[in-house]
């Protein structure tokens, strides 16, 4: 194999790994907690502008470059990530799903406004550049080898922990509280305690992500992330990973992931005038992608509950 | 009595699987009011929606003026003339009491003046109400717009659910006249009531139900002196959930 | 006392623009309480629809010739139906099934109208026509653009159609009653899937309207939709869910609070900056969802 098809297949195997991680994300805060995010691409767009401003070397227009350790830069992307992620959800969390939606969304927009407008922090239109990788010294392609297996150890630690955690006591109790929350209220359980937690634990998820993409693009901006084909995206892949469960957000990852980069490559076959419109070609796709999915496998994305008759003749 | 207008025969069925009727039998004819009194729990309302197709039958029959009806959707059976007030969401909370009567009448295509003029002879509260939103009716008033509404399409047969829950003991009073003189028009009446003993005093017959069963019919006279029934099943709101 | 021509400024530089921006917030609101009424879900394609109806009015006066307004008819109708088509294929089938799924769709609907726009029309910014247009002139100081009439106009006109139809036609009542109780709707004959139907071809034709008046007012672009499916929502929350016309008022006032904010209310500088005008919206709106999701005007708890 020359090279470039190596480079290819590696940068295919991290981008899985990274939107694996974003999706594992995802699935804590829909599959365990019951709460549609739509703005994910918020949470992301945090972890990467905060590992960016932190770990970048000194630039002249531009706060920041405090030139610190990659480690450090992730965990306050990491924490960032969280502290906003609880915010929402103790403020969100009585919002029917709709209305949450709406507010991620809203959030999140919000955010990239200030992302764009705020120059003096993030570089505003023009963004970071610059951004150090992790074994960017060693020769290639090892050091893109050590970066993927970096990101494959992540999504590995992450599904065990996570999937541990659901078996566990606490586990339990969020298990409770999607199957039936005023019978767990009524046990005593914090409800809106305990789902702000997963909330921010998979925002947390998601500023990790978010981090770890912008070390390995070297480049982060207002719109580098494409916030709605994030978001986007990790929805597609969560539905069609057959939601709610880990195993499913890592292969929902990996399989859109490879459809999208492999469309791309097709796409770079073809004639100069169809490139540029090749990329709405895609996007259409995995529009109708998402469609199809929803509509042939949608029973796997809620726990369906038989309708409740109403009170007056409970029987 | 003559061939009764509904029967529904050894309905099973209920939500999502469960089954809340294991066979029950219940019989309109065409000038009576039936009343169906039973605890909580006994599927009452139940009986009522599966007639009415709201609700999934497993097995059982429905048959309207001879007419099979079984599973028949609700709309299907407004066009045939049986009308139907559920207990709750009764009224569109929005649209006055005009327009609520006036969605009662849809399906007609004739002018319904004189049929909405009888309404409001019916019930000359409403009369004055006609360009209130029903919503800010009281309970009473709205449960008025309610039979109202349903009576729109002149129907042969009239099923109510549980009529006058939550109403104050005069309104109760006012809504049973009511009900007789719509009755005394020729419309036959099922109803589902909690205020058992109130509702047996204006019925023809009465079934008492219990874990979704027949427990006894007969006539409402017969219902109300016999003891057992009087001591285990009448005498008001929920005691005992049966399931 | 301030001087006429502080006021007329006032008027021609943010009053009249904030009445324009409200007008195209207010077209694209009532479509979305519309549909929140009678489907119960957020439609999150609702912007990339007003983009379609931008498009489809370009074709029609690239292709005849015609100028943008007269375009509108033909353009709407046409997004009117693409509407009904898009809920027959990608919402229909998720009636019965829980709301949040018909989000998730619309979400893919919104992608699809938008890659199928760029496909089709490219991505650079256009205008319906070239060249500056010469305002018209008021009170020998007081500039107003003429399209700036037509569209407030048209607007104003299309509100007042719609309170009629919601008021005094059949299928207006039945959509009423449908949004109000749609198990009682479907109980008194009323068919729930013409009623559904009516309220598509609504939606999609006033979300083309709108969408033509910010290309008549400004250009248009593949994103134009998106970058007012906030304050759309943010209107129709405002107006409370499911009552189409506080919609249209939430989205007259959501515009006249956007412009109004950059006025220098308080000194030389603008009360908001114009980088954050959009964002103005978007933070009324979360903020409406967390304390007051009725709306201002008692609309339903969804």
């Amino acid at each position: 194999m020359d090279t470039g098809t190596i480079l290819y297949l590696l940068s295919l195997a991290t981008m899985t790994g990274l939107y694996a991680i974003l999706t594992l994300g995802l699935n804590l805060q829909w599959g365990f907690a019951g709460m549609f995010n739509a703005g994910i691409a918020g949470f992301f767009a945090i972890g990467a502008y905060a590992t960016s401003i932190l770990t970048t070397p000194p630039a002249e227009d531009r706060f920041g470059g405090f030139d610190l350790p990659i480690p450090l830069g992730l965990a306050a992307g990491v924490l960032l990530s969280a502290v906003l992620g609880y915010a929402i959800a103790r403020i969100c969390l009585r919002l029917k799903s709709d209305y949450l939606a709406i507010a991620t969304i809203g959030i999140a927009e919000i955010l990239r406004l200030t992302l764009r407008n705020e120059a003096w922090m993030t570089g505003g239109n023009r963004g970071i550049a610059g951004i150090p990788r992790p074994f960017e010294d060693m020769e290639q392609p090892w050091g893109e080898l050590c970066f993927l297996l970096l990101v494959a150890g992540i999504v590995v630690v992450l599904y065990v922990a996570i999937e541990r955690a659901w078996h566990s006591p606490w586990g339990r109790v969020m298990r409770a509280i999607r199957e039936n929350e005023e019978a767990a209220e009524a046990a005593g359980k914090d409800v809106v305690a305990f789902r702000a937690h997963v909330f921010s634990l998979g925002a947390a998820v998601m500023g990790l992500a978010g981090g770890l993409m912008a070390h390995y693009l070297k480049f982060i901006g207002p719109d580098a992330t494409e916030p709605i084909l994030t978001t986007f995206l990790a929805w597609v892949m969560l539905i069609a990973g057959g939601s709610g469960n880990n195993r499913g957000a890592v292969l929902g990852a990996g399989v859109i992931w490879v459809i999208w980069s492999g469309t791309e490559l097709l796409t770079q076959r073809l004639p100069p005038d169809w490139q540029t419109r090749s990329s709405y070609i895609r996007v259409f796709l995995i529009g109708l992608l998402l469609q199809i999915v929803l509509q042939r496998f949608s029973h796997g994305l809620l726990p369906e509950k038989p309708p409740r008759p109403p009170e007056s003749d409970s029987g | 009595m003559s061939a009764p207008l509904l029967e529904a025969s050894k309905l099973v069925g209920g939500y999502g699987g469960m089954d809340i009727l294991n066979g029950v039998d219940i019989a309109v004819g065409s000038s009576e009011i039936v009343v169906i009194v039973g605890p909580n729990g006994a599927g009452k309302s139940t009986a009522m929606k599966a007639i009415v197709g709201l609700i999934p039958l497993k097995s059982g029959h429905v048959a309207f003026a001879g007419e099979d009806i079984t599973g028949a959707a609700p709309e299907h059976l407004t066009a045939r003339g049986i009308a139907y007030v559920p207990q709750e969401r009764n009224v569109f909370r929005t649209l006055t009491v005009e327009e609520n009567l006036a969605m009662g009448a849809y399906l007609r295509r004739d002018d319904i003046g004189p049929v909405t003029a009888r309404i409001y002879e019916l019930f000359p509260a409403l009369k004055d109400k006609r360009r209130q939103r029903a919503g800010e009716l009281s309970g009473g008033q709205r449960q008025m717009v309610a039979i109202g509404r349903a009576l729109m399409i002149e129907p042969r047969l009239l099923l109510l659910d549980e009529p006058t829950v939550g109403l104050s003991p005069k309104v109760i009073e006012e809504i049973f006249e009511r009900i007789q003189a719509i009755n005394g028009a020729g419309v036959g009446i099922l109803m589902v009531e909690q205020n058992a003993r109130a509702a047996l005093t204006i019925a023809h017959r009465g079934y008492v139900l219990a874990t979704g069963r027949n427990r006894f019919a007969d006539s409402a006279e017969a219902l109300l002196a016999n003891r057992d029934v009087a001591e285990a099943f009448l005498g008001g709101a929920g005691y005992g959930a049966d399931a | 006392m301030p001087d006429w021509s502080t006021v007329l400024d006032f008027v021609g530089l943010y009053l009249i623009p904030g009445l324009v921006t409200g007008s195209i917030y207010a077209l694209g609101a009532i479509g979305v309480s519309l549909l929140f009424g009678i489907l119960r879900f957020a439609h999150f394609a609702h912007g990339d629809l007003m983009t379609l109806g931008a498009y489809l009015a370009l074709s029609v006066v690239t292709g005849f010739g015609w100028p943008a307004l007269a375009a509108v008819p033909l353009a709407a109708a046409g997004a009117a139906i693409i509407a009904v088509g898009l809920d027959r294929a990608f919402y229909r089938p998720f009636r019965q099934r829980p709301t949040i799924i018909s989000v998730i769709a619309s979400f893919g609907v919104m992608l699809m109208i938008r890659s199928a726009v760029q496909l089709i029309w490219g991505v650079q910014s256009l205008e319906y026509k070239s060249g500056i247009e010469r305002p018209l002139l008021f009170f020998d100081q007081l500039r107003i653009q003429e399209r700036h009439i037509w569209i407030v106009g048209v607007t104003g006109l299309l509100v007042l159609a719609l309170h009629l139809l919601l008021t005094r036609s059949r299928i207006g009542r039945a959509m009423r009653a449908v949004s109000d109780e749609p198990d009682l709707a479907r109980v008194t004959g009323i068919s729930t899937e013409r009623v559904i139907q009516v309220t598509w071809l609504i939606g999609g034709a006033l979300a083309a309207t709108s969408g033509i008046f910010i290309g008549i007012d400004s250009h248009i672009d593949s994103y134009m939709g998106w970058n007012l499916l906030l304050p759309v929502f943010a209107a129709a929350i405002l107006g409370g869910i499911g009552q189409p016309i506080g919609a249209a008022a939430g989205g007259l006032a959501l515009g006249l609070i956007e412009e109004l904010s950059t006025y220098p209310w308080i000194g030389d500088n603008p009360l908001v900056s114009p980088d954050y005008k959009t964002g103005l919206a978007f933070a009324i709106m979360v903020a409406l969802l967390i304390w007051r999701p009725t709306g201002l005007l008692r609309g339903r708890q969804f």
